[in-house]
């Protein structure tokens, strides 16, 4: 039986994408079909849950019963588990991993366990780094950097880039690219996954209206941002073949 | 049903012919089918709108809501024949724009027939997008325009590899005449009793050239 994959997705920092790259992820492993399912942190209402209902249910990771919820179903039959943890709990939330013995497992290659660390622009969120390292033995590591407002995150500063970037050794860079304002913000309103908005299909998969160009926006964004979890070979992370992708044909 | 033509004509350089190229498609295709659709992308130079404003509107790709208003109708297949007269100006971004949302794959898939018509010229700007174009657009749907008035000679170098549409050059009085706003190549026709002038026989050579090239784009892809 395949081991267990959680994947944690969060930040320190409100507002730097952690939602809409858990949203990337699920759309990802759902074109490569592999089973998966989320929670959502943002208790009592999550933004995850609304696009993605099906898979998603909301916990609080502070209380006992929902880790439980999370934790001991691991080997329930789904493959993947996408954790988006919500703003200022990802260091709470790694530190509740390391009582439970969940990072002891991971450690000991009982699960599979990654983190998504998704950067905002300021040095307090690339502060972060640091202290979210202090917890990544046994765990894959990316360093996500979100492009989606224009931030540089001191690329044209080498020595500051340097220092927070290659301060963990084992961490894998990520970029997220920027997707089209409008894009965005129509997706929004649509609440649905970036795969049926592509397909141009509402909720419960009826034919949308959606613009042709703003499908076609999402459309590009979405294969750069599966071509760089196709460079991270995410699918080999899960135990998955990648195949021909529905969103991509 | 045959697929919606969408002419895009276009070139990175001003005062090449675009819009006189525009006026001849728009005009022959209302004389052909009755309606067009033309979209005016040039509001830098002397433009469709100013020559033909009952079937033209314009559009402004600054901006991704504009670009939404336009390619939302372009890819419409409603029988109606498109021509869009595109800006020196707004070139790169319209060719960076239909590259990244899919523009022809959407189009094969709906039905519609984009057709590009690439105003040559001698210069390095139009050497070096011809090629990138290419990259894009299949030889099928890119077709050259030998403007005589402009190119003056052969063509460049490669921009000679699909078919070429050849509008031979006016005697500047003629030229003149047909660039007034009021001037219509249709009404020419119809009121000039005499078939042999120059005009006349100009204005029915690029008709009968505009025919022959919808009737073969068209068969192939339909």
């Amino acid at each position: 039986m395949a081991k267990p994959v959680v994947i944690v997705v969060g930040a320190d920092k409100g507002g730097v994408g952690k939602t809409t790259v858990s949203r990337t992820l699920l759309d990802y492993f759902s074109a490569n079909n592999v089973l998966t399912r989320a929670f959502d942190t943002e208790s009592p209402r999550g933004t995850l849950k609304r696009f993605h209902p099906d898979v998603t249910e909301i916990v609080d990771m502070t209380a006992t019963s929902d880790q439980m919820k999370i934790f001991d179903t691991l080997n329930a039959g789904t493959s993947v588990t996408v954790i988006d943890v919500r703003a200022g709990l990802l260091s709470p939330s790694l530190a509740s991993l390391r009582d439970i013995g969940f990072l002891d497992a991971a450690k000991a290659g009982q699960i599979t366990f990654a983190v998504f660390h998704i950067l905002g622009p300021s040095i307090a969120s690339l502060d972060e780094i640091a202290e979210t390292a202090n917890f990544m033995q046994g765990a894959k590591y990316y360093l996500v950097k979100n492009f989606i407002n224009d931030t540089q995150f001191f690329q044209w500063d080498q020595a500051t880039y340097n220092s927070y970037f290659h301060r963990i050794k084992d961490a894998t860079e990520l970029t997220i690219p920027k997707l089209n304002e409008m894009a965005y913000e129509q997706v929004e309103v649509s609440s649905v996954p970036f795969l049926k908005f592509v397909a141009n299909k509402g909720k419960e998969d009826e034919a949308a209206n959606y613009s042709f160009v703003l499908r076609g926006y999402v459309r590009h964004w979405l294969a750069n941002v599966w071509s760089e979890f196709d460079r991270i070979k995410l699918t080999d992370l899960v135990g998955a073949k990648p195949g021909v992708r529905g969103g991509e044909k | 049903m045959n697929p919606t033509p969408v002419y895009i004509i276009c070139s990175p350089r001003p005062l090449v012919g675009k819009t006189l190229l525009a006026r001849l498609l728009s005009e022959f295709l209302l004389l052909k089918d009755g309606a067009v659709s033309g979209f005016d992308i040039n509001l830098k130079e002397p433009s469709l709108l100013e020559y033909l404003p009952r079937v033209t509107e314009t559009a402004d790709i600054a901006d991704t809501f504009g670009k939404m208003q336009l390619m939302d109708r372009l890819i419409v297949h409603d029988g109606v024949a498109k021509v869009v007269d595109l800006g020196f100006h707004a070139f790169d971004e319209f060719f960076k724009m239909t590259n990244e949302i899919g523009f022809l794959k959407e189009a094969t898939r709906r039905n519609v027939a984009p057709i590009i018509l690439f105003m040559a010229d001698t210069d390095r700007v139009s050497a070096r997008a011809y090629p990138t174009l290419r990259e894009q657009i299949p030889l099928n749907a890119l077709i050259t325009i030998d403007n005589e008035y402009v190119v003056r000679g052969e063509l460049p170098g490669g921009m000679a590899l699909g078919r070429v549409l050849r509008i031979t050059a006016l005697p500047s009085f003629l030229k003149t005449y047909v660039d007034r706003q009021s001037f219509s190549f249709t009404d020419y026709l119809r009121s000039e009793q005499d078939s042999s002038t120059e005009l006349h026989q100009w204005i029915r050579r690029n008709y009968t050239s505009l025919r022959e090239l919808e009737f073969s784009l068209l068969a192939q892809k339909s």
